[in-house]
């Protein structure tokens, strides 16, 4: 500790510069975490809003909401079980002209699904031709009260309310009435109210015998959302990526420190100075500028997300970062043992000279 | 009492053709309260006796004891303690930790071992070596005198038994060279210790109690 302290204080450049270099690439994979988290939120916010656990969908859909039509059969078993989801993708246009693209999902009030809303502003009411929406409409100009057309029909909803934490595979929702959305889908020449899916609070509900459907957990469903395993992969590939390059470069650096120490602690290790505590100071420091390095990025880091514009996708999560900068730490430590290695293998001799 | 002895030792480098004998059947002890000079020309195995002496080096022949313990039959660990805690090395060269102050030297003494010279034994040596005004400068703010004399400081800050030098006046003028031998001959004297200083420079020879020469790895006592 002492050895580690002084010569961290006393070559404050070197060691600033380390320090420099663990904080940018801890930096880039903080970022990189949040825009990771934020665009994957941007796909399952509405889902995770809902606290819904698990999904009955049509087994050929391929677990895709849209693509997902519950048969009259299964629609007959599953009433009164679950919150029923019927969905639109499209765009709505308010009466300035100002057009957006959302999803349209038509909630029944007496089901979970709309019991676990948080309204923002407005009221938590919802009757035909109203709609809670995302707060992301509220940000490009829409306002309570105004009228939303959506497009290609003749419908048209009253904003009541915005809602948070409300996309669903990267689009703002839009909460509405299933009947509203049968009117919106079926220009009111059907009769039934289409469903797309049906959402369960608990993991294994109980269900009646289904034919053409099939119960999926929550996470099935969001990994089978289209895109979102490549992005999952590309940003996790990319941290990977920059972990490696943590060990790589603490362990280059570290190295080279070390070999340039090894005179030193040649004659501290002949004068009886145990191997153990240069051991213990080497790897003091390397968790010291590791430690810094990410400190420094975590304060930064949530500087950048609060002053970024909303439209970036990105969202710190606390456990998420402090889990990647535990990584950071534990890879810069892996980098210090190869140092380390040559500490222990030093014979004090080589370096006393014969 | 303490000492230190070398029983037929043997030390042979390299093999074959190349292989030369650096120590030739060396016999040495040196013994508490006295001060030891081997002198010898560069080349001659100064530092290999020294070192062997210390337990960093195995000698291919022979034994060697600290206070009659058989250094061979040690640990790598239980001789690096032995080292830490019987023996001050004053060394040739990178003596000096250079991020530490002179006064940071010894407190890096105090955080691995206790029992180090007493506050009023530490500045009168302070006084001795004259480095009681160089406490806060860094080695490279130091003459390479001062830094020896830092070195030499540091070797008896721990209050070893034994104190092993290699070449501790290499950098010192006559005066300062003299008044380390005088402070060896004293250490030797009035608190016991055993001082043996390996060195080509002879105007050491009327401080030391024996001095012996080495010559190609033979050892001849002169005194």
């Amino acid at each position: 500790m002492f050895l580690a302290i002084k010569e961290m204080k006393h070559e404050k450049l070197r060691y600033g510069l380390m320090i420099g270099m663990i904080f940018l690439v801890s930096y880039l994979v903080f970022i990189l975490t949040g825009l990771s988290n934020g665009l994957s939120n941007l796909n399952r916010a509405a889902v995770d809003s809902w606290q819904a656990q698990s999904i009955v969908l049509n087994k050929d859909a391929q677990i895709n909401l849209p693509q997902s039509v519950i048969s009259n059969r299964d629609r007959q078993v599953l009433k009164n079980k679950g919150a029923q989801i019927s969905l639109l993708s499209g765009l709505v246009q308010n009466q300035a002209g100002k057009k957006d693209s959302a999803q349209i999902v038509g909630i029944k009030t007496n089901q979970f699904i709309f019991k676990r809303l948080k309204v923002t502003s407005g009221t938590k009411e919802l009757h035909s031709k109203q709609a809670i929406v995302a707060s992301a409409f509220k940000t490009d100009g829409f306002k309570l009260g105004d009228t939303l057309k959506i497009a290609n029909t003749q419908v048209k909803v009253k904003i009541v309310g915005f809602t948070n934490n409300a996309t669903l595979n990267m689009v703002p929702v839009v909460y509405t009435t299933p009947k509203t959305v049968n009117l919106a889908k079926y220009d009111g020449q059907q009769t039934t109210t289409l469903v797309n899916g049906v959402a369960f609070a608990s993991k294994k509900p109980t269900l009646g015998t289904l034919k053409d459907s099939k119960l999926y957990s929550a996470e099935q469903y969001i990994n089978k959302m289209p895109g979102n395993r490549a992005q999952t992969l590309t940003f996790n590939f990319m941290i990977g990526f920059l972990m490696v390059i943590i060990l790589i470069v603490i362990a280059i650096f570290l190295y080279i420190l070390t070999m340039q120490k090894l005179p030193n602690f040649g004659v501290l290790k002949a004068q009886g100075l145990p191997t153990s505590y240069l051991v213990k100071n080497t790897l003091l420091q390397a968790a010291l500028l590791a430690v810094s390095g990410v400190l420094i990025a975590l304060g930064l880091v949530l500087i950048t997300a609060a002053i970024l514009p909303a439209i970036v996708p990105i969202k710190i999560q606390i456990t998420m970062i402090l889990l990647s900068g535990l990584a950071i730490i534990g890879m810069a430590m892996l980098g210090a043992l190869i140092p380390v290695r040559e500490i222990i293998k030093l014979d004090p001799y080589q370096i006393i000279g014969g | 009492m303490a000492n230190l002895e070398l029983q037929d030792v043997k030390k042979v480098y390299g093999t074959g053709s190349s292989q030369y004998e650096a120590l030739t059947q060396i016999n040495f002890k040196a013994n508490q309260g006295e001060t030891i000079l081997i002198v010898g020309p560069s080349g001659s195995g100064k530092t290999t006796f020294l070192t062997i002496a210390a337990g960093l080096q195995t000698p291919s022949a022979g034994t060697v004891k600290i206070d009659d313990k058989v250094l061979g039959t040690m640990s790598v660990k239980q001789q690096s303690q032995l080292r830490l805690h019987k023996i001050g090395f004053v060394l040739q060269a990178y003596n000096l930790v250079p991020y530490l102050t002179v006064q940071e030297q010894f407190t890096l003494v105090d955080k691995v071992k206790t029992a180090n010279l007493t506050a009023s034994k530490f500045n009168e040596m302070l006084a001795i070596l004259g480095l009681t005004p160089l406490l806060d400068k860094y080695p490279n703010q130091l003459s390479g005198g001062q830094q020896q004399r830092v070195a030499i400081a540091r070797a008896l800050y721990g209050d070893p038994s034994f104190i092993l030098a290699d070449e501790p006046t290499a950098s010192l003028d006559t005066e300062r060279a003299i008044a380390v031998m005088q402070l060896f001959s004293q250490l030797a004297h009035l608190a016991h210790k055993a001082v043996i200083v390996v060195t080509h420079d002879t105007r050491l020879e009327d401080y030391a109690d024996h001095v012996y020469e080495l010559v190609d790895g033979v050892m001849h006592r002169l005194k």
